[in-house]
C-alpha cells in the first residue's frame, strides 16, 4: 500500500463522515480547510480509518499529525510494519 | 470584604501587572507573554478608546494577546466588550453590533472585516507609556460584557452581565476553597463568546498565575490534551465533551500535576468522571453549573473519589448554590416543591443579569419576582435533595448543548424556514449515537433534494459552525401525533 492509495481510501472516510459528495483532500489540509471538520468527526474519521486500516493510533500521535499528509504517513509506518 | 468590582478584579489585576511583570501571563500558539507584555498592551489600547464616548464596544474574539489586553483596558475605562466571534457569518455578528448599536469596535486582525463603523486595529497600535492608573469609581451596576447566545425567535440574544455580577461570581468562586497562586498553570479553552471564558482568563490573572488558551484552529480536545501533556496544567475547567473524546485512549493520559479539574456547560456522565478521576490522580474534581444569565458558573458538586456520588442517569449532581445564589425548584405556578420534586429550576442573586438586552418579552417570559426576589427560570428540569443537591433531568424547551454551546432548535428551524419563504416546514432533530454524541438533522417536508446544498450555504451565512445541521433529510409529508402537531418523536425514529 502506497501513499496515493491511503490518501484515496482516507478521501472515501473523510466523505461519509462529513456527508459530502465530493472532497478533495491534498497533503497540507487541515481541520480548518473543511467545513464540519470537528471535534466530534474528527472522532469518527479516526476511528473509521483504525478500523479500515486495521490500526490504532496512539493519542500521542493523533495529536502530532497537523494535516491529512501526516495521517497517511502515519498510516503508512502502521500498515507496513 | 469588600464585594465590588474594583476591589476583587480591578486591584487584584493591576497588583498581578506591577507586582509579577517578568511572570508568565498568557501562553498562546506557543508563545509566552508575561505581565510587563500584558500591562504594555494593555497601556497601548487603553491611549486610544480613552476617547470613544460609548459605553459598549465591540471586539473581535481572536486568540492573542492584543485582545485579552482589550478586555482589561476597557475594564480599566468602566466600558463593556461584546465579543463578535471572527468565524461566525458576518450577518450574525452585524445583527449583534446592531442589536447594541455600537459604533466602535476593537479588532486584533490583519485587516478587518467590518467597513461602515469606527474599527480599531489593535495589533498596530505602538505601545508608548505605561497607563495602568485607576482612580475612577464606576458603579457596579455598570456593564462589564454582553454576550449573545441562540435565540429561539431566530436572533442571537443579548444577555448583559454587570461589574457587579462579575464581581458576584469572584466571591463565589474564592468561597469554594479552591486555591490558586502565581506558580499556577490554568487552561483558556474556550471562545471569548462563550462565557466560561471570562472565569478561564480572568481568575489566573488575578494571582498572577499563566493561562494557557487553545487555538481555534485546532481540535480542541487534542489541543487541551496537548497542553496537559506538555505544559503540566494544574487548573481547567472543561466541557465534559473533552473528556468523553479522550475516554479510548484514558489509559495513556497521566496528569499528575493536575490540582483542580473543573466540568461546565454540559451534563457530565459519572462514568467518565471515574475514567478521567484515574488521568488527574491529585485533582479535586468538581461538576459546576450556570446559564450565562447567571454568570459563568453558580452551583458546584465535588466529586467524591473514594466513595458513593449523587446522579441521575448516570449524569453527575451539579449540587449545590455556591456563595450569593439563591436556588429553588418551582411548578408551573411558581410554588416551590418538596424536596426530590421535579419541576424548573430557578435562580437568583449577586450573580443574576440585569435581563435580556433590549428584549421586553423575553424578560417577561423569564424573570419573575417571588417574595420580593427576582428570578430567572433556567428551563432545567431539576430536583433537590434535603441536602440541597441538585440532579438534572433535561430540558423543558428545545434548547440543546453541544460541546457546552447553547443551541435553540427552533433558531435553525427559523433561519431555514426563511430560505424556503415560510412556505415548506422544516424541523431541526438532535440525534444521539451509542457513545451519546449529538449532531443535529434538519429535516424538510419536502421532495426538492435538489435544495440541500443551497439550504446549507443560506444556513451557513447566518448561523455559527455549530449550528450547521450535520445532514439535511427530506420528508414528503411529517407524520403528527393526535393533536395534529408535527410529531418530531417520530421523525426522529425515521432518520
Amino acid at each position: 500500500m502506497d501513499k496515493q492509495q491511503i490518501m484515496t481510501e482516507l478521501n472515501t472516510i473523510f466523505c461519509q463522515v462529513l456527508n459530502k459528495t465530493s472532497l478533495e483532500l491534498c497533503e497540507e489540509t487541515s481541520a480548518k480547510d473543511v467545513d464540519g471538520w470537528n471535534s466530534l468527526t474528527n472522532m469518527q474519521i479516526i476511528s473509521d480509518a483504525e478500523k479500515h486500516f486495521n490500526i490504532r493510533f496512539k493519542l500521542r500521535e493523533i495529536i502530532k499529525m497537523k494535516n491529512v499528509g501526516e495521517l497517511c504517513d502515519t498510516i503508512l509506518n502502521k500498515v507496513s510494519i | 470584604m469588600s464585594t465590588t468590582f474594583d476591589e476583587l478584579i480591578v486591584r487584584p489585576l493591576l497588583h498581578s501587572l506591577s507586582s509579577c511583570q517578568d511572570n508568565n501571563a498568557f501562553y498562546i500558539e506557543g508563545c509566552f507573554y508575561s505581565y510587563r507584555d500584558m500591562a504594555e498592551a494593555i497601556s497601548k489600547i487603553r491611549a486610544v478608546i480613552k476617547n470613544i464616548p460609548e459605553v459598549n464596544v465591540g471586539l473581535v474574539a481572536n486568540d492573542d494577546i492584543e485582545t485579552y489586553a482589550s478586555i482589561f483596558a476597557l475594564w480599566l475605562e468602566g466600558k463593556c466588550y461584546v465579543p463578535l466571534h471572527p468565524e461566525q457569518p458576518i450577518q450574525r455578528c452585524l445583527d449583534i453590533v446592531s442589536q447594541v448599536g455600537m459604533n466602535y469596535i476593537l479588532d486584533s486582525s490583519e485587516a478587518s472585516r467590518y467597513k461602515d463603523i469606527q474599527v480599531i486595529m489593535t495589533h498596530y497600535l505602538s505601545f508608548d507609556k505605561l497607563c495602568l492608573e485607576y482612580t475612577d469609581n464606576f458603579s457596579d451596576d455598570t456593564l462589564a460584557y454582553i454576550l449573545f447566545t441562540s435565540g429561539s425567535t431566530g436572533k442571537p440574544k443579548g444577555v448583559p452581565l454587570s461589574r457587579g455580577n462579575v464581581a458576584g461570581f469572584v466571591d463565589a468562586f474564592y468561597a469554594m476553597d479552591i486555591k490558586l497562586d502565581s506558580n499556577d498553570h490554568c487552561l483558556q479553552m474556550f471562545d471569548l463568546t462563550f462565557d466560561l471564558s471570562v472565569q478561564s482568563y480572568l481568575i489566573p490573572l488575578l494571582v498572577g498565575a499563566c493561562v494557557y488558551t487553545v487555538s481555534p484552529k485546532r481540535i480542541k480536545y487534542e489541543a487541551v490534551f496537548e497542553l496537559l501533556d506538555e505544559e503540566n496544567l494544574t487548573f481547567a475547567l472543561m466541557v465534559p465533551s473533552v473528556i468523553h473524546y479522550l475516554r479510548p485512549y484514558m489509559d495513556e493520559i497521566d496528569a499528575p500535576s493536575m490540582r483542580y479539574s473543573l466540568f461546565c456547560g454540559e451534563a457530565l456522565p459519572l462514568d467518565d468522571t471515574e475514567c478521567w478521576s484515574r488521568c488527574v490522580p491529585n485533582a479535586r474534581i468538581d461538576n459546576v453549573y450556570g446559564p450565562t444569565e447567571n454568570t459563568i458558573y453558580c452551583t458546584d458538586y465535588i466529586f467524591n473519589r473514594e466513595g458513593e456520588n449523587k446522579e441521575s442517569n448516570g449524569v453527575l449532581s451539579i449540587g449545590k448554590s455556591m456563595k450569593g445564589t439563591q436556588t429553588i425548584i418551582v411548578d408551573e405556578k411558581n410554588e416551590i416543591l418538596a424536596a426530590n420534586e421535579k419541576g424548573e429550576l430557578c435562580l437568583a442573586g449577586m450573580q443574576l443579569t440585569p435581563g435580556y438586552w433590549n428584549n421586553p418579552d423575553k424578560n417577561q417570559e423569564a424573570f419573575f419576582l417571588k417574595d420580593g426576589t427576582r428570578f430567572y427560570r433556567t428551563g432545567d428540569i431539576c430536583t433537590m435533595d434535603s441536602d440541597g443537591d441538585i440532579l438534572y433531568f433535561g430540558r423543558k424547551d428545545s434548547q440543546v448543548k453541544i460541546q457546552g454551546f447553547r443551541i435553540e432548535l427552533s433558531e435553525i428551524e427559523c433561519v431555514a424556514r426563511k430560505f424556503y419563504d415560510n412556505s415548506i416546514a422544516v424541523v431541526a432533530i438532535p440525534l444521539y449515537d451509542n457513545n451519546r454524541n449529538c449532531t443535529i438533522q434538519l429535516v424538510v417536508e419536502s421532495t426538492d433534494r435538489a435544495s440541500a446544498d443551497t439550504l446549507t450555504n443560506y444556513l451557513k451565512e447566518y448561523l455559527p459552525p455549530y449550528m450547521i445541521p450535520q445532514r439535511i433529510h427530506f420528508l414528503e409529508r411529517f407524520p403528527l401525533n393526535v393533536n395534529n402537531k408535527i410529531d418530531r418523536k417520530k421523525i426522529t425514529t425515521l432518520l
